[in-house]
């Protein structure tokens, strides 16, 4: 189906450009291979990595540190590079911001479920960090109970049925400095957000390929093209930059989402509890509130 | 909880535009359901300092003008790690700290605003939450 096309297309685009895989272990090297397109392998292992391995992590850049995002750049580039929405998601688009300024935001993430991709790097305030090991790239975030991205750079395909994920499933591969990464298999639920009260589920079929680079010494650049054609009359191409952190005082907070709908407490028996807050429409009010 | 000892909450709604473009608006939800262009200041005892994600949320204790017992309100921000970029951290706030808090009120009446600032005022020192300077490198 539509997965094994994916899968086809991608071998295809690996081996036409004969990209150099980063970590290239005895797998990737299959999968430069000419004409030959890869189907996934249902028995494939995770091969312990070398000393090699671990050494030509050094040679990748050096993209250490906590990342924060550049909101003033994501509210200019919401005005000035929307997507462009199909008309009839352009006119549920146009009532949401409508609501939004009506003081009745929609409530994009407040479900506690991962803001996910490509939402995370589009709209979120919080910060990231980027961990390379061989065969591997992971992006832990900050801010809801599951903000982790895995992008296999060993040089595997995707899955051939991959079950959907908020994250989706990742393959990357070094194009000199920069990280290519294609993301399939979203969760059709979902959302394709501008910021936290528009959006809209991205139903199916999104695909994404990204390209992270440093664009000087302290930035960091995603430049994604996001297809959806289910929401999407074309695919959109749109950049969100990242500074770097060094200070320690800044690392990764711990973020579980749920943890905010409750206080500290104390039971019968002087045991530290979690009590549950009062909410009314998706915010804490006090308890004698109405 | 301490008994509260505030003076009357000092109801200054005035229109202030300007408010929303500097409103740090939190990393889970639209802000939007407090209302931008009124901004109101009570004084009162916290009840609690929440640090938590999503959102930090400081629990108030208020003594309404009409008497009576002290009302709870919530006073919503962002998130622990975005105000670690802006200077608080943990230990901030804590219970029986007496507060005078600047915020957006719901529109609905509910006792709950979006926070502007807080100011302890014991020591006059004031807590903005920001999402800090958009720069690398910060100290």
């Amino acid at each position: 189906m539509h997965m094994g096309n994916q899968v086809i297309r991608i071998a295809l685009i690996v081996a036409v450009a004969g990209v150099r895989l980063a970590m290239a272990p005895a797998v990737a090297a299959d999968a430069t291979v000419a004409g030959a397109p890869v189907a996934a392998d249902p028995d494939a292992i995770n091969a312990a990595p070398t000393v090699k391995d671990w050494q030509s992590l050094a040679k990748l850049p050096d993209w250490s540190g906590i990342w924060t995002p550049v909101i003033s750049d994501q509210r200019a580039q919401e005005k000035s590079n929307p997507p462009p929405w199909t008309p009839q998601v352009a006119k549920q688009i146009a009532h949401m911001y409508a609501e939004e300024s009506a003081g009745r935001p929609f409530p994009i993430i407040d479900h506690c479920f991962p803001t996910g991709m490509p939402s995370w790097m589009l709209i979120t305030h919080n910060a990231f960090e980027i961990l390379f090991t061989p065969g591997r790239v992971t992006i832990l975030g900050e801010g809801d109970g599951n903000r982790l991205r895995r992008i296999y750079t060993d040089g595997r395909p995707h899955p051939a049925d991959p079950d959907p994920s908020f994250h989706g499933h990742s393959i990357g591969h070094w194009d000199k400095d920069t990280l290519v990464v294609d993301t399939v298999a979203l969760l059709p639920q979902g959302y394709l957000a501008v910021n936290e009260a528009v959006g809209v589920p991205n139903n199916g079929d999104m695909h994404i390929v990204e390209r992270l680079h440093l664009l000087d010494a302290d930035t960091l650049a995603d430049d994604l093209e996001i297809s959806a054609n289910k929401v999407l009359s074309k695919p959109w191409h749109t950049t969100r930059k990242y500074y770097r952190q060094r200070a320690q005082k800044y690392d990764i907070a711990e973020g579980v989402c749920a943890q905010g709908s409750f206080t500290e407490a104390v039971d019968k028996n002087g045991n530290a509890i979690f009590a549950p807050i009062k909410f009314h429409n998706g915010v804490p009010v006090g308890s004698d509130s109405k | 909880m301490n008994q509260v000892s505030v003076k009357r909450p000092l109801m200054a709604a005035m229109l202030a535009a300007a408010v929303a473009a500097g409103w740090p608006a939190a990393a889970h939800h639209s802000f939007a359901m407090y209302e931008p262009t009124k901004t109101l200041t009570f004084k009162g005892t916290v009840k609690a300092f929440q640090w938590t994600n999503p959102h930090v949320v400081v629990w108030v204790l208020v003594q309404p003008d009409a008497g009576g017992a002290a009302q709870e309100w919530s006073f919503e921000t962002t998130s622990p790690g975005v105000l670690t970029r802006a200077g608080w951290t943990r230990q901030s706030l804590k219970a029986g700290d007496r507060v005078s808090v600047t915020f957006s009120p719901l529109r609905d009446g509910s006792h709950g605003g979006g926070l502007n600032s807080v100011t302890l005022i014991d020591t006059g020192q004031k807590l903005v939450p920001s999402f800090g300077k958009e720069q690398p490198g910060l100290k």
